[in-house]
């Protein structure tokens, strides 16, 4: 089963950094990243652009519109995401744990839903 | 380059649409992930509904495990798209063909590749 790990950052955590221990950080979260993919768990993951970057659209009566993000102003952000292969939720749970960035943050785990729908001819 | 599409929606979206009205919109949600599967998309689906979050932190070496979600808002994030586009244009206009774009808001952000400054260590 899949499960969503998103990574929210706190910038009042992460800024206290220094430059090398901020590289050390990112050298942590791209072995953590190898050690799931050998343990067959990976499946996905990427740092974010800042929330002021994002861009949010939505279509209404067939008319598109479009404003400058983030779409939820938080004292935390989204800054990445990890999909994770893991047996059940305590694994997923696990995974989240030993994730660098959950000292930085919050990572809120998610279940990937699955969605029955029936196969329709065309 | 990647962008990570994420699907706000509210949780009564769906139980506000009419039998016929939630067919069309599974059929356009099938048809829409079709359509992704064969061209820019990498990876993506609906997410559980937000009451059953967990939230983890780690602080000096301890970690607390609390429900979710993180945080609580009237849309949640419903699900997700991590698609290859040529640009931000390009990535809007792929994110405004998803049928929740009609009912919810999809959030497009860049997403990067982690590479460490040194990968030698």
């Amino acid at each position: 089963m899949q499960y969503m790990l998103l990574v929210h950052v706190d910038e009042s955590l992460i800024g206290k950094l220094t430059p090398e221990e901020g590289k050390a950080n990112s050298r942590e979260c791209f072995e953590y990243d190898r050690e799931l993919e050998r343990r067959g768990k990976y499946v996905a993951s990427n740092p974010l652009m800042g929330p002021d970057t994002a861009t949010v659209v939505r279509m209404r009566e067939g008319k598109l519109s479009m404003h400058d993000g983030p779409h939820v102003e938080t004292k935390e952000h989204l800054g990445g995401f990890i999909l994770v292969e893991a047996r059940d939720l305590n694994e997923a749970l696990d995974i989240a744990a030993n994730c660098p960035m959950a000292k930085f943050g919050s990572i809120e785990v998610r279940a990937e839903m699955s969605l029955e729908v029936e196969e329709r001819a065309p | 380059m990647k962008f990570l599409c994420l699907i706000h929606a509210e949780t009564t979206v769906l139980d506000r649409m009419t039998p016929a009205e939630r067919e069309a919109f599974d059929r356009d949600n099938l048809a829409y992930a079709r359509w992704l599967d064969a061209g820019p998309g990498v990876a993506g689906g609906p997410l559980d509904p937000p009451a059953t979050a967990a939230l983890i932190r780690a602080r000096d070496g301890h970690v607390s495990v609390t429900d979710g979600p993180y945080p609580e808002t009237k849309e949640h994030i419903a699900g997700y798209i991590l698609i290859e586009a040529r640009d931000r244009a390009e990535a809007i206009e792929i994110a405004a063909k998803c049928p929740v774009a009609r009912v919810g808001t999809i959030e497009v952000r860049v997403a990067h590749h982690m590479i460490p400054d040194d990968r030698t260590g």
